[in-house]
């Protein structure tokens, strides 16, 4: 996404009434280059809306990289981080998409029929974070063997986090 | 009549594990499920419960064996932005020269992995011949081949030596002599060409929506290169182009030879940022705290969050950090590996593919199955039947040869 690309984004977030908040990193010895993020605090109804704006906006199509998580006790945090401008030199920027969610209602609706490339993350976030994908079109284990036992989620820090972990050294003992 | 066909969990292309589910009628693939759940070694978890985080640098450097600068390059780009850390001109410069050492020795690592898997051998041998000269350079420098430990928060852990400047630039006209040479062998040769040209095509469509990345992404016409588009350490200063294969057969086919065309000319890429880097890097400091024990100190009161992003050999590496205060491992990290992205794509591209194809085109986008999974489990499904890595292997050297009598 060019600039002005990106102003259209940001124009459409406002008039949303969509929080955002833009992060800029200077990189570079000589010549100078910025790092730009734009971090979108996105309420789970307008989730798709937000990634279906995010599709328009791009010049070509916007690259989805992953899904990480952070457990804060009531709520957790799911974001989505999305780049945009590729192609080209300096252009490129970084969205986050952050979803706030509460911890008694764990769900978010399914992305993959926007962007295709989210599946793995999806299956992902759910095996371990327990987060229910809503029309996941494939919900199996990503990375988890299929006889991992359920209610468990490493990814979370709460009662559900593995419990019993062994270093290596002491499975061998 | 289909047929499902299991390719692992111990092969495809790579010596790693990874299930490919083929459904196949005849010789041809119809369809393709990728399992990958077969080893998981809990990296992230180790990362956000049990290391501090500079701990966390090396056992991010041990994701992968061959991407062992890109994942620290990766999560230390990500912690100094969540604690806005200054790093010395010096470092950067020296963390250009590493990434793109790296480079040179993964791509043709690569390239050696590829002549193998269509049953040329005496390339593969020649190709790790040739490699062992960067090999060399990286043993000279860090002291070590694989594993360097390099990477520190706030700058490299090792300077550059003024003696070893000469012996670099020797290895850089090795290079340079010999890429004509390479480039011969590899594109202009006739069974090279007839296994690869038009095998595991990647529109550029499915790769744009697909989300992949590296030289897979670029051999179908998408230009990107996280070291063009965002340019972190010195990166800003060397206007790196994303390379694409128009740039040497005037056309983009998004095949298995067109990755081909893209790696060899990401080394001579790399070959000449080195050489630009050593000619410009500024002296100075290569650490901006020395002391450790500060650093952690800084490191347990930082709070923040930020997002890594480098171009390792086989795609644009992400990491996520956040901080927290006065919580010593990472609050949350989140580390996506080149190939997590690139493994979608082999649908599309097995999809109408020969069986034998299989192992050149799942080689084709460079996996590396310990980058995507990271848990140690052992599966004792021992009930399917398994085409294993030599019988796949011989397969593909007969339609190697099958080809050169003039079959199908």
């Amino acid at each position: 996404m060019g600039v002005k690309r990106m102003k259209e984004l940001l124009e459409k977030l406002k008039e949303k009434k969509i929080k955002f908040e833009i992060r800029e990193r200077e990189e570079g010895v000589k010549k100078k280059g910025k790092r730009k993020t734009v971090l979108v605090y996105t309420p789970r109804e307008n989730l798709r809306d937000i990634v279906k704006m995010l599709i328009e906006t791009s010049e070509d199509f916007p690259h989805f990289s992953v899904c990480s998580f952070a457990d804060y006790g009531d709520y957790v945090e799911l974001n989505y981080h999305f780049s945009t401008g590729y192609g080209k030199p300096l252009q490129e920027t970084n969205v986050i998409l952050r979803v706030t969610l509460k911890k008694d209602d764990l769900r978010v609706p399914t992305l993959t029929d926007l962007v295709p490339a989210t599946i793995f993350s999806e299956r992902e976030i759910k095996e371990m974070t327990g987060i229910e994908i809503e029309n996941i079109p494939d919900g199996r284990h990503m990375f988890l063997t299929k006889d991992f036992p359920d209610g468990v989620y490493p990814w979370r820090r709460d009662e559900t986090a593995p419990k019993e972990t062994r270093k290596m050294y002491e499975v061998w003992k | 009549m289909k047929y499902e066909i299991p390719i692992g969990p111990i092969h495809p292309a790579l010596k790693e594990p990874i299930l490919l589910q083929l459904t196949v009628e005849g010789e041809e693939i119809k369809d393709v499920d990728v399992i990958a759940s077969q080893n998981h070694r809990g990296i992230e978890w180790i990362g956000m419960n049990r290391n501090n985080p500079v701990q966390s640098i090396y056992i991010a450097e041990r994701i992968c064996g061959i991407c062992n600068i890109s994942h620290p390059a990766a999560v230390i780009l990500a912690v100094e932005e969540a604690m806005n850390m200054d790093v010395p001109d010096r470092a950067q410069y020296i963390r250009v020269i590493q990434c793109e050492l790296e480079r040179i020795h993964s791509h043709l690592l690569w390239a050696g992995v590829a002549a193998h898997e269509i049953g040329f051998d005496s390339l593969l041998h020649y190709t790790w011949k040739v490699r062992e000269k960067v090999m060399d350079i990286l043993e000279l420098v860090n002291g070590n081949r694989v594993t360097k430990a390099i990477m520190m928060y706030g700058g490299v852990r090792r300077d550059i030596k003024k003696e070893h400047i000469p012996k670099i630039k020797k290895m850089l006209e090795y290079y340079k002599e010999g890429f004509d040479k390479l480039a011969k062998f590899f594109l202009e040769d006739k069974t090279i060409e007839m296994r690869t040209r038009n095998v595991g095509i990647l529109t550029k469509e499915d790769a744009l929506k697909l989300g992949a990345i590296g030289p897979t992404a670029r051999a179908s016409g998408v230009k990107k290169d996280v070291r063009q588009d965002q340019p972190y350490f010195a990166y800003p200063d060397f206007d790196v182009k994303a390379i694409t294969p128009d740039m040497f057969t005037g056309e983009v086919v998004g095949d298995t030879y067109d990755r081909i065309v893209v790696r060899l000319l990401e080394v001579k890429q790399s070959v000449e940022i080195i050489e630009r880097a050593l000619d410009e890097m500024p002296s100075g400091d290569i650490l901006a705290e020395p002391k450790l024990v500060k650093l952690l100190m800084d490191l347990k009161k930082a709070e923040g969050e930020g997002v890594g992003r480098h171009e390792a050999p086989r795609g644009e590496v992400i990491h996520y950090v956040k901080l927290k205060k006065d919580f010593e491992p990472f609050f949350s990290w989140k580390v996506r590996a080149p190939t997590y992205s690139n493994i979608m794509s082999w649908i599309p591209m097995l999809k109408g593919c020969q069986i034998a194809d299989v192992p050149i085109v799942a080689a084709s986008i460079d996996p590396c199955i310990s980058c995507t999974n990271r848990v140690i489990r052992i599966n004792n499904d021992g009930k399917r039947e398994i085409i294993g890595g030599d019988e796949l292997h011989r397969l593909s050297v007969k339609k190697t040869k099958r080809l050169l009598e003039g079959g199908s």
